[in-house]
């Protein structure tokens, strides 16, 4: 029982991070190596925000929230923009530059501490059980978190207006932007809503163990779980995710608990073997790239 | 080749490259200033530099000042290397210090070895080279050392332990780590427990608690844990949220004196050979004002290792007199007497063929909810080095 | 030397031995003599540190020309760059700890490794194009340092395994000029492979390859073969760079082999400028030296010595900062000035190339 538990939050971190890389993958082909470093950041800015609004742990939330939507919608236009339309290679060095560079600034901010943004929120992180298995509130919150966003996501793909947009960008980004879609705002809100969903795993993980300079390596952990569903399906993340996070979950409980840190890339190498664009990606695609 | 120095040296007054003409004992140090395990050494790091200033602003060592030089190597063995060269060379330091992963020793070493400059471990792991029989150029300041501190903790479980022991392990997978663990797990058979589980952990987890429910399915009534801080109290706290109720001893870490506070667990033990803050000595006080001064960003009760690494450095210089070499340093080492002021529990004594000490004490401490602080639970408690 | 069309002012080769030859003009000749005399100058007039900067960077020179040839000509994306030099090390290091091989068995046995690797590393590309072979790449990277931490670990080298100096014919190499020199061979011995490949049937093949996959194959191009050969050549010669690594710093340690290593060896490529072997070497010196640069322009503010917690952290930003502005501004790279500076230089007084009577 407490097995499943952990696969479920487990699985649900690796999903709310994987649905960043999937999100800004499917509209803009370019892959973010610096979701992890913008998830991390989004902890740091909790940090920020509770010494800003003291006793409103809400409200701090909130803010930190918010903040993190526009820096992904900064980093957008700033950065990310001028790449639009060059190399594959260009475009993923340069979230790799964006990523070295977070890092550096968070240092030189924050220092290299492991960090308790609970603790400066003055909330606590109760245990709850349910049955015979346990699991921690923010744990718990989490797994909330990533059903809603996905749920949500869902909705706003399949109805809205500019999730329709986004999809359209998605499969053929010319005929998208001679139809008279505005391609720059279709990127924007892809960042927006990756870094947005990024950070909310970061403050959800933060919140419940602390987390230390050493987060973005998390984000690359939850990597092959977007690349095993397929890099430009939502659903695919949430099957990946699931995949690689029993296998994890049991390797350890089961077998060697060292074996957790390679099985993710085992399985993403039998997955490129197989199956390279994943279990609901789509295949054109591989040949666009 | 005299011929080729000759030229070297004719072409490099040429260029006009600085000579060396130094008015202060230059004392050079690479440390993980950065990168991930830099939460553990650049506090140290921190501490030794403010110790060093406050030396310094009071006039130096033998009416010279200590030029402390600082190097970053991020924990990378290759960076630690091309610092440790530069320092020799360079800046012509005449004591190296390491304070830094101990993926870094092996090039450091190396470098050092060549330019035959003594080396003292200011913050991490005491290398076996400094227990007797010692390599003559290392030095080892640090509080922590294998095999001895899994011997203590595993004494302190025996002596405090109600019935039979069923222990549970966790480390970090690194080597390090691990080869300790290993070590603690054989011992414990020996001294009549029985490990239950080893759990081996790597660095960047999402989440502990798969790990900790393989521990506590196989049901320890302790745990001992000699890792990275980070895997011990999260390790602990990932216990904790499953519903384990029982008492787990971890090394005390430059943190465990703002962590403690924060776990407010009464049977979590932390034990370490550094005198915590809470025993407010003298010494202590020192280190809090001259950090409050210095304006840090670290908190002064992380900075005890650093503080012991610089009052070493002082007293070496002091006994190798002006001008000093390497040599005349090195020698200094050899037989030196460091008086901790009560930070450690006895004299840090180096002898021709112990660079480490030749005791070693450790105390316990933990959460006291009902007086809402940290109680020391076990006082010093001492081992002869071989 | 690195540029495809003639220096001189038109074409006057009437052998094939001249239209062969690497330098063709007299003054290329003299200038490649200056150079030379420099290079060999540069060990006597210089520090220790600065030769030990120009030993790193013969290093990185090496592997970054290896990665251009993969990528820069070949075009396919490698991300595991850190773990075959790894490789390299790690074979240089188990022989030299295990068996007490000397340098000669030690250089080809690694070099034996990158082949395998190479092969082993090529084999998805023949399947993954662009970001999917990126990836494979990076997760080949992530088993072979965890193979090479398995060893340490299991071997009980928690502090990375330390290996003798090479010793030709019983004289150990130590000294830091020697190795200068030896370095140095090395590098240069790596330039002209890759000049030689590039401007032979398979550099073509390769060249037709990055441009496109289908008109190669039409062209009688056999796309598997010559994509493989990129990954074997080039890992090969990535692995020696890891073996004279383990050798010069004199130990082997899997910390040392990170993915920000793979990066900086793609940051050079970058930097250096895609597609010229001229901007591989510009690339390795700039990402050498950058961070010392960095380093000593910060310790010229007043009050550095409180800083120097925070100087690394600087230089981590300005690395991050440095790659992004090269990408967003100058994707032609180093090599792109330079050639915009010799253009200048060689236009004088124009502007731009004057439409009649230029060269082609």
């Amino acid at each position: 029982m407490q097995l499943v538990v952990n696969i479920l939050v487990l699985a649900s971190i690796y999903a709310l991070i994987a649905c960043g890389y999937v999100l800004i993958y499917r509209v803009s082909r370019v892959l973010n190596l610096a979701h992890g470093e913008l998830m991390m950041l989004g902890a740091y800015l909790v940090l920020a925000t509770a010494s800003l609004f003291d006793q409103h742990p809400a409200l701090a939330l909130a803010a930190a929230v918010f903040l993190s939507l526009v820096s992904g919608g900064l980093v957008y236009v700033f950065l990310m923009r001028k790449m639009t339309g060059e190399m594959v290679l260009a475009a993923i060095l340069t979230t790799v530059a964006l990523g070295i560079f977070i890092k550096g600034m968070v240092v030189l901010i924050w220092s290299a501490q492991q960090q308790y943004p609970a603790q400066a929120l003055g909330v606590s992180n109760p245990s709850l059980s349910i049955g015979v298995a346990s699991i921690s509130l923010w744990s718990a919150a989490l797994v909330g978190v990533t059903a809603s966003t996905y749920a949500s996501l869902f909705v706003f793909l399949r109805f809205g207006r500019w999730g329709m947009r986004m999809r359209a960008a998605g499969q053929n980004p010319l005929l998208a932007a001679q139809r008279g879609i505005n391609l720059h705002g279709i990127y924007a809100l892809a960042w927006c809503l990756s870094t947005l969903t990024g950070a909310c795993a970061g403050i959800l993980m933060a919140l419940d163990s602390g987390f230390t300079v050493n987060m973005p390596v998390i984000g690359l952990k939850a990597f092959p779980a977007a690349l095993v569903g397929g890099l430009d399906s939502l659903g695919g993340a949430l099957l990946g995710a699931l995949i690689v996070a029993s296998a994890e979950v049991l390797l350890i409980y089961y077998v060697d608990p060292l074996l957790s840190d390679v099985v993710p890339f085992l399985v993403l190498i039998a997955m490129l073997i197989v199956r390279p664009w994943g279990l609901f990606g789509t295949r054109e695609e591989l040949d666009r790239v | 080749m005299f011929k080729k120095t000759l030229l070297g040296t004719i072409l490099a007054s040429a260029l006009g490259l600085p000579a060396v003409a130094q008015d202060a004992y230059v004392i050079g140090l690479t440390g993980a200033l950065t990168g991930p395990p830099s939460s553990t050494y650049a506090p140290a790091v921190e501490g030794l530099r403010i110790y060093i200033d406050r030396v310094n602003a009071s006039g130096g060592v033998n009416g010279k000042p200590i030029k402390l030089i600082l190097e970053d190597d991020g924990a990378q063995p290759s960076k630690a290397a091309a610092n440790t060269k530069k320092l020799i060379t360079q800046d012509k330091a005449v004591l190296l210090v390491n304070a830094s992963l101990s993926s870094t020793y092996a090039p450091m070493v190396a470098e050092s070895k060549n330019a035959q400059v003594p080396l003292l471990f200011a913050s991490g792991v005491c290398p076996q080279s400094v227990y007797p029989p010692a390599d003559p150029l290392q030095f080892c300041t640090t509080g922590y050392a294998a095999n001895y501190d899994s011997q203590a903790a595993l004494d302190f479980v025996k002596a405090n332990a109600k019935g039979a022991v069923k222990i549970g392990f966790a480390a970090m997978a690194i080597p390090l780590s691990r080869g300790e663990i290993d070590h603690a797990e054989s011992l414990s058979k020996t001294m009549g427990m029985t490990p239950v589980d080893k759990e081996v952990i790597p660095p960047p987890t999402a989440d502990y608690t798969p790990f900790a429910t393989k521990l506590k399915d196989a049901g320890p009534n302790w745990v001992y844990s000699w890792a990275p801080w980070v895997t011990q109290v999260r390790t602990f706290e990932a216990l904790r949220k499953l519903g384990w109720k029982d008492a787990m001893i971890a090394w005390a870490h430059l943190e465990s004196e703002t962590e403690l506070p924060r776990l407010k667990d009464d049977r979590f033990y932390v034990i370490g050979a550094n005198a915590l803050f809470q025993d407010d000595l003298p010494v202590h006080k020192e280190i809090i004002e001259a950090a409050k001064k210095a304006d840090s960003k670290y908190p002064p009760t992380m900075m005890t290792e650093g503080w012991i690494g610089g009052m070493a450095i002082e007293a070496a210089l002091k006994a190798a007199g002006w001008p000093a070499d390497a040599a005349r340093i090195r020698n200094a080492m050899e037989t030196m007497k460091l008086d901790t002021k009560g930070l450690r529990g006895s004299v840090i004594e180096w002898t021709k063929d112990n660079h480490f000490r030749t005791r070693l004490d450790y105390r316990v401490y933990r959460w006291d909810s009902a007086k809402s602080s940290i109680v020391r639970v076990q006082d010093w408690k001492s081992y002869a080095v071989k | 030397m690195f540029r495809p069309t003639p220096r001189a002012s038109g074409y006057f080769r009437t052998t094939y031995a001249a239209d062969a030859a690497l330098v063709q003009t007299r003054t290329e000749k003299i200038f490649l003599l200056l150079f030379l005399i420099a290079l060999a100058v540069l060990p006597f007039a210089a520090g220790p540190f600065i030769l030990d900067l120009a030993c790193q960077f013969l290093l990185a020179s090496i592997g970054a020309l290896s990665l251009m040839l993969l990528t820069g000509y070949a075009g396919q994306i490698s991300l595991g760059h850190a773990g075959l030099i790894a490789a390299g090390a790690f074979t240089t290091g188990i022989l030299a700890r295990e068996t007490g091989a000397p340098f000669w068995v030690t250089l080809p046995a690694s070099a034996l490794t990158g082949i395998v690797l190479g092969f082993l590393f090529g084999l998805p590309s023949l399947r993954l194009r662009g970001l999917y072979l990126a990836v494979s790449t990076l997760a080949l990277h992530f088993i072979v340092v965890y193979l090479g931490g398995e060893y340490e670990t299991k071997r009980g080298f928690s502090t990375g395994i330390v290996i003798e100096p090479p010793s030709f014919g019983g004289i150990a190499l130590r000294d830091g000029r020697a190795w200068y020199f030896v370095l140095l061979a090395a590098a240069a011995a790596c330039l002209l492979v890759c000049v030689n490949l590039l401007r032979s049937r398979s550099g073509r093949a390769w060249l037709a390859i990055h441009a496109r996959e289908t008109v190669a194959e039409a062209l009688g191009i056999g796309i598997a073969r010559y994509k493989l050969l990129a990954f074997v050549i080039s890992s090969a010669m990535t692995s020696v760079a890891g073996c004279l690594f383990a050798y010069y710093r004199g130990f082997v340690s899997i910390e040392a082999f990170d993915l920000f290593l793979s990066i900086q060896y793609v940051a050079m490529i970058i930097i250096g400028g895609m597609g010229s072997l001229l901007g591989a070497i510009l690339g390795a010196a700039f990402v050498v030296v950058f961070p010392y640069l960095i380093e000593n322009a910060i310790r010229l503010l007043p009050n550095a010595q409180r800083l120097a917690g925070d100087i690394f952290a600087v230089n981590y930003a300005a690395f991050g900062v440095v790659m992004i502005l090269f990408l967003l501004f100058e994707p032609l790279g180093l090599v792109g000035i330079w050639r915009r500076i010799q253009n200048y230089f060689l236009l004088w007084p124009f502007k731009q190339r004057p439409l009649a009577g230029g060269r082609t």
